[in-house]
């Protein structure tokens, strides 16, 4: 029976194995292509691949990603503090139930829904107020990704600073601390690795997210840094590149892996220091 | 002494530990503080978690630069009582109060009063030693910066870590955790760290239980020192700590302050035969 | 410290009872914003929740004025409305007011392909009339010229002029894009027409095949990590592994299903690539779920059991297996909850966007209903918005009745030791 359940446990580390050999394959025999070179991939500014007329500079994709990725940060990781700081310091017992719910419920929201929440809600919403939104934009999308990284941000953050232990903050409040200061020069500082692991996490996620950006952001490489443009991610490429009808083992079809590839890179480095960061900086509070 | 207690324990047919005192019993007092050494007055006071009363129709002043010790069983009320003084108490859910503390010109728990002015002049150091995850400095440093001290903060750092007797063994390595040192020298911290505020009374809420005696000697040897400059107020389950380090004692149980008076006359000569039994060992 | 060294009396003295209480006053009022500012975000999610919630089920309804084509029914004025008819009744009042002979009615009405054909190219709106009386139902063909399309609210708004703007032959009508017979009917290049049946039995065929594949491996991994090799180094390795899968992003278990599942193993853009793939994804989600139920379980019953003799296989499957079985469950629950919703992987195993007919085993073709919704709102069409928007309500309604479950499932069989 041991036998058996070994096997399981095995097909785990098997299916990590075969991403990587399949990933790595596929990236090789991109670069293998004389039509490509690696510093064409990095340093190049345009990604036409299904295109007659191929570029394959991954610039315009990372800069995409990046942009809806930063939006999404900067709007879920103060939303998702604030929101741990409201569950572990001010609500009472029945408020925390309610809330947590309710952030429960935003999590298991499926992202198609979300990405059609921000094309046909909040775009033609943002539309009224921003001259010049495109239908499909970077903002839209960043908007509604960082509510889908908030309860992520808020319940890791919660507990880090709920396992500040009591004697801290009594000590804060015998000098005299207010309830303001207690948080921001006790227990926020107090928990700070485990806020930034969490906000590495929801950073991984976000840059891996696919349906918003397929649906709201757009599925048009262009390097720009202007939110209301039409822009496309390494993961709405991936869908674009994968619903069209590349014959397989084409130069285009193998993009696709690259693209991938180089995806998987950067969430396997944010999760593993989202690990290291855990780990090194635990807070010792004896 | 056995004999009296087994005969009051049939006469009155109950445990004695947790013998119901009167209502209203009128404190035994000798020597009582004149108004014009006392730092600290309590005046009727009565605390309530919920429906409990936990503390009842309390009366002490406590002298300036004087170290005043509150003993008694478990469950007497001395923590309570201490925490009332500093209204910590005010930080849990359900409490409420009648009567007054009067600090200085202050009453305390007048309506205006916040609570956090309070704790900000009256200095308090816990059972178990409870630095900040911070360096040695900044956890000094850090009741000063929140009143937004200006001054030269090293030097009231070093003033305050002398007062403590931890500035030798600290000088060199003011950066370093907190967390860094003994036992005993973090609670030396967390002296230093309540004097730095300025201010004139600080309370210690059994300060010593958790450290070796090492340690605890060292912090009594502090506490007499301290009471240059400060009036201490200091709970304590360990009577012979009482003795070692206090002026004044004062001896509560079940709420209720049953007798006060100089250390000395409470342990040789205590007038209440609650105290006396509870002096000689007889439940705590 | 000195005596004059440190603030004088009770320091509540020094500065003035003035400035004190001002601070106290600037204290309390930041303390109420710093609470106030930190409960927002918890209230901003529950007003995006809630527009998500009414913008869906509202666009499940549109007004839209309709001109009839070729051989529609006359809308002549029928009798007897009621607000809960019969799909049957309905038809029968309209042909027969249409001019359609008993038998035509009849034979329509009970022969299963005929009966299936005319529904698929008709559907029941509320209309609104011209000739004074408000409602009546209507069957229109998909024939039929649909001209304009307004909002529920909108058109409620506007009802007196979109009639009154009504040219000959238009009728105005409230097309309820959710109704019953959105279920019954397939994907459609005509909105009118589109309905889930196909996503839902492909849904239903994929999520079925991923836990057949991933329960008992998520299983059997979380019984080896829990009771079989705790603490071994082997035990360290999938550990870290599991970690390291879940974070990784839904699309690339797509991109390993395509060239495993799909190119590899030839299966070919079916059910059960798409199954596969997705077990994949759901396995470590599970595990979790499992482990924690594993160990939720006192190892006082495991040491009575093995006291007693039990081999280890025997005290996990008798004693520690059946006391976890509620927190597995909602595991279970929950992971097939986000299985539902996964759309990225399944677009690259290639479930298709437009399948017309149902998917009938583990090799055919499929569609599930993630993937529908992100074809109909791929549309830019208007109409195929508020088919998308129907058919949104309804994973909605699937997904909220699975989580009811996994919290019935937790709180009614809490163990208490």
């Amino acid at each position: 029976m041991g036998a058996v359940l070994l096997a399981c446990a095995a097909l785990t580390i098997l299916t990590t194995l075969t991403v990587v050999v399949v990933l790595a394959s596929q990236t090789i025999a991109f670069f293998a292509d004389p039509a490509v070179t690696l510093w064409e991939f990095v340093s190049a500014r345009r990604w036409t691949p299904l295109f007659a007329d191929q570029h394959f500079g991954i610039a315009p994709l990372l800069a995409g990603t990046f942009m809806v990725t930063v939006i999404a940060l900067l709007v879920g990781v103060p939303m998702g503090l604030a929101s741990a700081v409201y569950l572990s310091e001010f609500a009472g017992p029945r408020t925390r139930r309610i809330a947590t719910g309710v952030l429960e419920v935003l999590a298991g929201i499926p992202t198609v829904v979300l990405g059609y929440f921000a094309l046909l809600f909040v775009t033609p919403f943002l539309q009224r107020f921003i001259p010049g939104l495109n239908l499909f934009n970077a903002l839209s999308a960043g908007l509604v990704m960082g509510f889908m990284i908030l309860p992520t941000v808020s319940s890791i953050s919660t507990d880090a600073m709920q396992a500040v232990p009591k004697s801290l903050r009594e000590a804060a409040y015998g000098l005299g601390s207010t309830k303001l200061e207690l948080v921001l020069k006790v227990v926020l500082p107090a928990s700070l690795s485990g806020i930034a692991a969490a906000v590495i996490l929801a950073l991984s996620r976000a840059v891996g997210e696919t349906m918003i950006v397929s649906l709201a952001a757009g599925q048009r490489p262009l390097l720009t840094l202007d939110p209301r443009e039409t822009i496309a991610t390494m993961t709405s490429f991936i869908v674009q590149a994968a619903t069209g009808d590349q014959p397989a083992g084409s130069l285009a079809s193998r993009a696709l892996y690259a693209v991938a590839a180089t995806l998987f890179f950067i969430t396997l480095l944010l999760n593993l220091l989202s690990q290291a960061v855990v780990r090194r900086f635990r807070e010792r509070y004896e | 002494m056995s004999d009296v207690v087994s005969e009051v324990a049939s006469e009155e047919g109950t445990d004695l530990a947790s013998e119901p005192v009167a209502e209203r019993v009128d404190t035994v007092r000798t020597d009582p503080v004149p108004v014009e050494e006392s730092v600290l007055t309590i005046a009727r006071f009565d605390l309530w978690y919920g429906s409990f009363q936990a503390l009842h129709d309390i009366t002490l002043t406590v002298p300036a630069k004087q170290v005043t010790a509150l003993i008694g069983a478990s469950g007497s009320g001395k923590s309570t009582l201490l925490r009332s003084i500093n209204r910590m108490n005010d930080l849990v859910e359900g409490v409420r109060v009648s009567g007054q503390i009067t600090y200085g010109d202050v009453e305390l728990y007048d309506h205006g009063v916040d609570p956090v002015e309070v704790r900000r002049r009256i200095g308090m150091v816990f059972q178990k030693p409870n630095p900040f995850p911070k360096s040695i400095y900044q956890n000094v440093a850090f009741g000063p910066r929140l009143t937004g001290y200006r001054g030269n903060m090293d030097a009231l750092v070093e003033r305050a870590l002398r007062a403590a007797a931890l500035w030798d063994e600290v000088s060199d390595k003011l950066n370093q955790s907190g967390l860094s040192l003994s036992g005993g020298q973090q609670q030396r911290l967390c002296i230093a760290r309540a004097l730095a505020s300025g201010p004139s009374v600080v309370l210690m809420d059994e300060p010593t239980s958790a450290l070796d005696p090492i340690a605890t000697d060292k912090i009594e040897r502090l506490i007499h020192d301290l009471k240059r400059d400060y009036t201490v107020v200091i709970v304590t389950h360990n009577m012979q700590q009482a003795g070692r380090v206090s002026d004044r004692t004062a001896f509560m149980h079940l709420g209720k302050l049953i007798e006060e008076g100089p250390t000395d006359q409470i342990f040789t000569n205590p007038k209440h035969e609650m105290t006396e039994r509870y002096v000689s060992g007889h439940f705590g | 410290m000195s005596t004059a060294e440190r603030p004088s009396g009770g320091g509540l003295r020094d500065e003035g009872r003035g400035a004190v209480l001002a601070r106290t006053r600037r204290r309390a009022r930041n303390e109420r914003l710093f609470r106030w500012l930190t409960g927002l975000p918890v209230v901003l999610a529950m007003t995006l929740l809630a527009a998500l919630l009414y913008d869906v089920i509202t666009d499940s309804y549109s007004w839209q004025v309709v001109e009839p084509q070729g051989s529609a029914a006359s809308f002549g004025f029928l009798d007897g409305f009621a607000w809960f008819d019969t799909w049957e009744r309905v038809v029968t009042l309209e042909l027969r007011a249409g001019g359609a002979s008993d038998a035509e009615i009849e034979e329509i009405l009970t022969d299963p392909e005929t009966r299936r054909i005319f529904a698929a190219r008709h559907r029941v709106e509320l209309m609104f009339s011209v000739d004074g009386r408000p409602w009546r139902w209507l069957v229109s063909s998909s024939r039929d010229d649909r001209v304009l399309d307004v909002p529920l609210f909108e058109g409620f708004r506007r009802e007196a002029e979109l009639l009154a703007g009504l040219e000959s032959g238009q009728v105005l009508v409230l097309n309820p894009w959710l109704d019953l017979s959105f279920f019954a009917k397939n994907a459609s290049r005509t909105p009118t027409m589109a309905g889930l049946a196909a996503a839902l039995v492909g849904s239903l065929l994929v999520i079925g095949l991923v836990l057949v594949i991933a329960v008992p491996i998520a299983i059997g991994t979380a019984i080896f990590l829990e009771e079989y090799a705790p603490e071994t180094r082997l035990a360290r390795i999938v550990e870290v592994n599991l970690n390291n899968l879940a974070g990784v992003p839904s699309i690339v278990y797509g991109i390993l299903g395509l060239s495993v599942f799909v190119r590899g193993l030839q299966l070919g853009a079916v059910v059960l690539a798409a199954a596969l793939t997705l077990s994949l994804l759901v396995v470590p989600v599970i595990v979790v779920a499992a482990r924690e139920a594993l160990k939720a379980v006192p190892d006082t019953l495991r040491q009575a059991a093995y006291g007693l003799g039990a081999t280890r296989w025997q005290v996990v499957s008798g004693t520690v297996l059946p006391n976890a079985v509620s927190g597995i469950t909602t595991g279970v629950i929950l992971a097939v909850a986000r299985a539902l919703g996964e759309t990225a992987p399944l677009l690259l195993v290639g479930a298709a966007v437009f399948v017309p007919r149902l998917p009938d085993g583990p090799l055919s073709y499929y569609t599930v209903l993630p993937i529908q919704i992100y074809g109909w709102v791929g549309e830019n069409d208007v109409e195929f918005t508020h088919v998308a928007s129907a058919a949104i309500v309804v994973l909605l309604g699937v997904l909220a009745i699975l989580y009811a479950a996994a919290f019935l499932v937790r709180r009614r069989f809490r163990r208490n030791w």
